[in-house]
């Protein structure tokens, strides 16, 4: 979901990881002797944060996915095969993302279900991609990761561009007048404020009073917070992450800003509101992907998995869930675990029932409608505001 | 203006007290202590730490709370700076530059990482958040946490300036940074300096870090890492090596900052101050202060 790091080190980390996979040509083809071949457990990896500053949601990522493996299992797996399930950490680091990959295919992957940071996820791209491995992305949604026209990846989470138009969407509806866009420097953050500003100004009627962005990593926030009281807008759309989200709220309000508050998808976190302080995240709005918290009848998988795992399910659990049982069913319509023939199941789905409803994919392999919807902060929780239907 | 001044100023203050560890060690034992920053982590851990096990504090009491907090947790920080100094840095004294300069970045990651093994790698909200009235003065909007912060930061800097011109062990500092050959020499016990240098740099580090904490609410394992970045800056602006160097430098720093962002836009904050620095060293490679070598520390 989060592109952390600038383009140039992106495409950087690509020509690495290209680099690095025909370099290393004879680890992959000798990775398809260990690879899971006809007999025994089928392999199902996942390249994700379990390390680094989102490792939280990499820990909901695996949790989700591991109730979802032990649940088929039980069942008597796929093609009478039990799934094994192996998670390797990329820490949100490009270069430790391209390992990980690396690694994840020489250990003889069949279907990868990993990726949340954009950046840690692009070089693994065509890596999974050479040796024919379908990807199911569960949150990563950086329109880079589309644009590269793989025909093996498959994004299950709503895409910066669909994020950006349930924003203006939102405030067209709510009746504001003029936004202040602030990104937090990072690809994942800067896209969807750019693709924001363009939809704004194409749609007319609401002014972008500044668009700005700040540096990651730090605690002063006043510089920004300054030019945003002084612009005045009727509302901030901040696109980065929550750390810093928290603090911007923390500090707006402290420097009595009146106007409303609104964040993206990559600050929706309980942290947020704690981090903001206080009630100074009250009346926050998001545009947010389904949550646990927000899927109507999830109840009682909610129950299941706080029992399993002793913790409530995060953002990205059930996206996460959900790409190891696509990915099962895939194997299953395939009928085999050639690559080939699990991407045709893939985009031949119709109608497998997700927590974001019955999925079917476009031909550029990602959601129809991006399921974004408007959330609020009310009584320190986030809580639906607006489905946007 | 009174606004970007006063928010420069404020920033600034934070800047300064981390540049000056950077600055007193560098100019007694020339390393550049990339470990620093996360001392200031350290210490809002450290701060972080005794506050929770304490328990729900009374509103009327969290100054008290936090003044005793930080006070305890200076000594702790300044004990780990002088520990770290005597397990990495010490056996290396006199090899080549470069060696003890890697150990720092070693120092550095060991710190972060462990406190992200032992504390987790999710941020933590501080259990106790300054906030309080707000004042309009000048034209600028300043509230009383800012003022009792930026105090506390004034007063332990001018205690820590006057420590070192009047004080023995102050002297030892200087004669040290001058000649540590000739200092050994003359009777002075180099390492025992050297201990209580690490000491007063980690303490205040960790001051700011329970400072930060307080008033940011927010801490995580990597919070050192940018503000060390930007306390060394701060550092060689000033004259890395001397004391007021490193003060007027943060300060700089800060006001840079504030300008840079409202001048050019957030975006380009950061390219506008080292834009400025790369300038400003090219012309003045010594720094602010930095020409008066012949007494550093």
């Amino acid at each position: 979901m989060k592109l952390r790091i600038p383009k140039v080190l992106a495409v950087g980390a690509v020509a690495a990881a290209l680099m690095a996979t025909t370099g290393c040509g004879g680890i992959l083809s000798g990775g398809d002797e260990n690879a899971s071949g006809d007999s025994g457990p089928i392999k199902i990896a996942a390249v994700i944060p379990l390390s680094g500053s989102s490792a939280p949601t990499g820990t909901y990522m695996k949790n989700g996915m591991q109730m979802a493996i032990d649940e088929i299992n039980a069942k008597g797996g796929v093609l009478g095969r039990q799934l094994q399930f192996d998670p390797e950490d990329e820490a949100c680091d490009p270069t430790q993302a391209a390992a990980a990959a690396n690694k994840a295919v020489s250990n003889g992957a069949v279907v990868s279900v990993g990726g949340y940071c954009s950046g840690a996820t692009l070089p693994t791209l065509p890596i999974f991609a050479k040796a024919n491995i379908p990807m199911i992305i569960p949150a990563a949604n950086s329109q880079e990761l589309v644009n590269q026209k793989l025909p093996n990846v498959f994004l299950i989470n709503g895409t910066g561009a669909q994020q950006s138009a349930a924003a203006v969407k939102f405030m067209a509806k709510d009746g504001v007048k003029s936004v202040a866009l602030v990104d937090d420097n990072t690809s994942y953050s800067k896209d969807i404020a750019a693709q924001t500003k363009k939809d704004l100004e194409a749609a007319g009627g609401i002014k972008v009073a500044l668009a700005t962005s700040v540096t990651a990593g730090e605690s002063d926030y006043s510089s920004v917070v300054h030019d945003i009281t002084g612009a005045n807008p009727d509302m901030v759309y901040w696109t980065g992450y929550y750390q810093e989200g928290g603090l911007i709220i923390n500090q707006l309000k402290a420097a009595g800003f009146k106007g409303k508050i609104m964040v993206a998808d990559g600050s929706v976190d309980a942290s947020l509101i704690e981090i903001a302080g206080g009630t100074s995240a009250e009346g926050v709005f998001a545009t947010m992907t389904q949550t646990p918290d927000t899927i109507k009848g999830a109840e009682t998988w909610i129950a299941d998995y706080t029992k399993k795992f002793g913790s409530a399910p995060g953002p990205y659990s059930t996206q996460s869930y959900d790409a190891v049982r696509l990915a099962a069913e895939a194997i299953t319509k395939a009928d085999s675990t050639d690559g080939d023939k699990i991407i045709a199941a893939l985009a031949a789905i119709d109608g497998f029932e997700l927590f974001s409803g019955p999925l079917k994919f476009t031909p550029e392999h990602t959601l129809s409608s991006g399921g974004f919807q408007i959330l609020v902060v009310k009584d320190g929780k986030f809580t639906l505001h607006d489905d946007l239907s | 203006m009174t606004q970007l001044l006063w928010n420069g100023l404020f920033v600034g203050s934070f800047y300064a007290l981390i540049a000056l560890g950077y600055s007193m060690v560098y100019g007694i034992i020339k390393l550049l202590n990339f470990a620093h920053g996360d001392l200031y982590m350290l210490g809002a851990f450290i701060g972080y730490a005794m506050l929770s096990s304490v328990g729900v504090i009374p509103a009327s009491m969290s100054i008290t709370a936090l003044l005793i907090v930080l006070l305890l947790t200076m000594i702790i920080s300044g004990g780990i700076g002088v520990g770290i100094e005597r397990l990495a840095y010490r056996p290396l004294r006199g090899s080549p530059r470069l060696a003890v300069l890697i150990t720092a970045v070693g120092a550095s990651f060991t710190l972060e990482y462990g406190v992200s093994a032992i504390a987790g790698p999710n941020p933590r909200v501080f259990p106790v958040r300054l906030q309080g009235e707000t004042f309009d003065i000048l034209g600028a909007r300043v509230s009383a946490p800012q003022i009792v912060l930026m105090v506390i930061a004034v007063l332990l800097m001018l205690s820590l300036n006057s420590y070192i011109q009047r004080t023995s062990m102050g002297r030892a500092m200087r004669a040290i940074a001058l000649d540590p050959k000739g200092s050994l020499l003359m009777g002075i016990n180099v390492n025992k300096v050297i201990t209580w240098t690490f000491f007063i740099g980690s303490a205040l580090a960790g001051a700011a870090g329970v400072m930060a904490g307080a008033y940011y609410g927010k801490i995580d394992f990597l919070m050192g890492f940018i503000i060390g970045l930007k306390a060394f800056t701060a550092a060689v602006i000033g004259g890395i090596g001397n004391i007021k160097g490193a003060m007027l430098g943060g300060l700089l720093l800060g006001l840079l900052e504030a300008f840079g962002s409202q001048w050019l836009g957030g975006e380009w904050r950061d390219v506008f101050t080292f834009a400025v620095l790369i300038a400003f060293l090219t012309l003045k490679p010594t720094g602010l202060l930095g020409e008066r070598v012949t007494e550093r520390v």
